[in-house]
């Protein structure tokens, strides 16, 4: 399960390392460790194989930038960069830096629970395999659907949509969003073919399409996948 | 330069100007200083004169007539006659100088009529075949002794007068040129240094006829230089100690944010201590939005966050920035339903990330002085090049004297000193100033249903695909 990953949280803050780790237990992560520098962080990767590390961008012995590359020579788990200034938002634009997201302070718990959640989901996804919705289960390691006995394969364009949803669970994603996942870059114009997928995809995940539980849509913005699991 | 030009051309003119005065000038002086002369022609008419008045007696003597003695005196003149033939002088007038010959032979008369007799210029009339001579004083006339010119000489005057006129024009014109050129050499770098010096560095070589102008300009520049850095120098110096102190709180306010957001969801308190801790939650965050707003202000004032410009699809901007407001709602109590042209994208250039916060601003401000919640309308309408996102709220609204107040309020910094703009207005602050920074603007009044309305106008790119 996604709840026993291993957690590395990387801060020079101890009082912030201990607010993080009492929202990250909780949430229901058990396996979490802190280091307050890079040397310490580094050491930890090497032992303790972490599958997730949480970083701050200020550290006493160096910057989390720095200790990103070192960490990248040992592992390429997924990392999360916690930073202080707003400036290096720029930084962030894109990921330049390979990182999977980050997360500008000051945070609401809520919000740090849903990038670590999306992170862990998307990038340990082929473990957690089957997700539940109301009238269905989502095999995406298999793009299909199971209902009951049935399976419904899902088409490439379906999947992509269908994980762009997933990943940000509990969340609308627009319009645009879910038309760059299935077509990519430029993806103005293909608003209704979009609609047309996800009729498609309702037909598949929903008990009666015509009224959904699982896959909401909000009207002129986007669209909402609504999970059994608890956001 | 064309200033410097122009004034070349304006000393041209007043040269080609004075050069015929000058020209007139010195005709006027040389009739002016001939005027009264003793007149050449005079002492010939005299000499004829004589010639008639001089009568012959019976006994062969000659005498003068009354007047011409009155002549002679006049010009200060002696006067001989010189028999033809013999040569000899028959009369002479009583003041002859001793010095002066009676018998002249013809080579002599050739002479002596030609030039001088013993140094006295001469002049000579006939009488009958006989000759008249006048001696006038030393310095009477000058003559000419070899009084014959090249015929072709004379002949072409005019052209050599002309030629002569032409040459000295030209020569004039091209010492004046050789000096204006240099003058414009050492004036033109001192202008240009001028006329830059507001907006940029300059520096103008001290050399030449101007160095003096040359240094008062470098020294300008040098004070502008100076004040501008100074200034520029203070502008980050408060840029960059409002965006430490942002970055100071942050932690902090990590710890109050999460700790009360931990405490209001646990279940074990009683409900009203989740109740206040939900409170410290809420003003947090109302803290964390204006710690990031303060620090982007100042950013934007002082053009520390250069715009990042990029071909935008504004639905799709706008979309982002209502869901990612919509999202920071679970509870739903700020439902937004949202319309945008369905049959085309509306494209502009903007950094979207701005554009982004300055629409999130908005939807937090109708949240912030709603509470109870309330529903919100935002509208993108597309026409003649411009674009215009209404977002409008049912909520209380505000009174028409704040919004005067957001309107007239310059600068986040020039509040009218109560505070009350910090209060309330700095996030709609930014607004403005990121919509001014896109070369749009926002307009803030009553919603049509009594609520608050924030009206964003942009340029756009529409007719250019941006497929």
């Amino acid at each position: 399960m996604l709840k026993e990953k291993k957690i590395l949280l990387v801060d020079d803050e101890i009082q912030l390392r201990d607010m993080v780790v009492s929202i990250l237990q909780q949430e229901g992560y058990t396996r979490i460790r802190t280091a307050g520098n890079v040397r310490e962080a580094l050491e930890l990767a090497e032992n303790w194989r972490p599958h997730l590390c949480i970083l701050d961008v200020m550290l006493p012995d160096g910057d989390g930038f720095s200790l990103f590359t070192q960490l990248r020579k040992i592992t390429d788990i997924p990392v999360l960069y916690l930073t202080a200034r707003g400036e290096e938002e720029d930084k962030f634009r894109g990921f330049g830096l390979g990182a999977d997201d980050y997360v500008v302070k000051p945070f609401l718990p809520r919000e740090l629970l849903f990038r670590i959640g999306a992170i862990l989901r998307r990038t340990y996804k082929e473990e957690t395999g089957r997700v539940k919705l109301a009238a269905c289960e989502v095999d995406f390691e298999r793009a299909e659907i199971l209902r009951g006995e049935e399976h419904l394969p899902l088409t490439a364009k379906e999947y992509e949509i269908l994980t762009a949803l997933y990943r940000n669970a509990g969340r609308i994603v627009t319009i645009d969003g879910l038309c760059e996942a299935a077509w990519g870059e430029n993806p103005y114009g293909y608003e209704n073919s979009l609609m047309a997928h996800i009729r498609r995809i309702r037909e598949k995940i929903e008990e009666n399409p015509s009224k959904p539980v699982s896959l909401l849509t909000v009207k002129g913005l986007g669209y909402k996948l609504v999970t059994g699991e608890k956001r | 330069m064309k200033k410097t030009l122009r004034l070349i051309r304006r000393f041209l003119l007043l040269m080609i100007c004075i050069v015929p005065l000058l020209f007139i000038l010195n005709i006027a002086l040389l009739a002016k200083a001939t005027w009264g002369e003793r007149s050449a022609n005079g002492g010939w008419t005299a000499a004829r004169e004589i010639g008639e008045l001089l009568v012959r007696e019976e006994n062969g003597e000659y005498t003068l007539a009354e007047e011409g003695r009155r002549i002679l005196e006049t010009y200060e003149a002696w006067g001989i006659l010189v028999e033809d033939g013999s040569g000899d002088v028959v009369w002479h007038s009583d003041n002859l100088p001793e010095e002066i010959p009676l018998h002249y032979s013809v080579a002599e008369i050739s002479w002596h009529t030609r030039g001088y007799i013993a140094d006295y210029p001469t002049t000579t009339g006939a009488r009958g075949a006989d000759l008249v001579i006048l001696g006038h004083p030393k310095t009477a006339y000058w003559k000419l002794l070899w009084n014959t010119f090249d015929y072709d000489v004379i002949a072409g005057a005019p052209k050599t007068i002309l030629a002569f006129l032409a040459l000295n024009g030209a020569l004039v014109f091209v010492i004046y040129m050789v000096l204006a050129g240099r003058i414009m050499g050492s004036v033109k770098p001192v202008v240009r240094g001028m006329e830059a010096v507001p907006e940029e560095e300059v520096y103008v070589r001290e050399k030449g006829l101007l160095s003096e102008v040359a240094a008062a300009v470098n020294r300008v520049n040098e004070k502008l230089r100076a004040q501008e850095r100074a200034l520029r120098k203070k502008e980050n110096a408060r840029a960059g100690w409002i965006s430490g102190v942002s970055h100071d709180i942050r932690t902090p306010l990590s710890m109050v944010m999460g700790y009360a957001a931990e405490l209001e969801t646990d279940e074990s308190l009683p409900t009203e201590a989740r109740k206040k801790a939900g409170v410290i939650r809420r003003q947090s965050v109302k803290m964390k939005n204006l710690v990031g707003d303060l620090n982007l202000a100042s950013k934007l004032e002082y053009q520390m966050q250069p715009l990042k410009l990029e071909n935008l699809n504004l639905t799709a901007v706008l979309r982002q920035a209502v869901v990612d407001f919509m999202n920071l709602d679970p509870e739903e109590k700020y439902p937004v339903s949202f319309q945008c042209p369905e049959d085309r994208a509306v494209s502009l250039q903007g950094d979207k990330m701005l554009l982004q916060r300055a629409i999130y601003n908005v939807l937090s401000n109708s949240q912030m002085h709603n509470p109870e919640g309330c529903h919100i309308d935002v509208c993108l309408q597309e026409g003649e090049g411009m674009a215009h996102i209404f977002l409008t709220d049912d909520g209380v609204g505000v009174d028409d004297e704040r919004l005067k107040e957001i309107a007239n309020t310059p600068h986040y910094m020039m509040g009218s000193g109560s505070g009350t703009q910090l209060r309330h207005g700095l996030g709609l602050l930014i607004v403005r100033q990121i919509a001014q920074a896109h070369g749009g603007s926002i307009r803030i009044d009553h919603g049509p249903s009594g609520g608050f309305l924030v009206e964003f106008t942009l340029s756009t790119m529409n007719g250019r695909a941006v497929r």
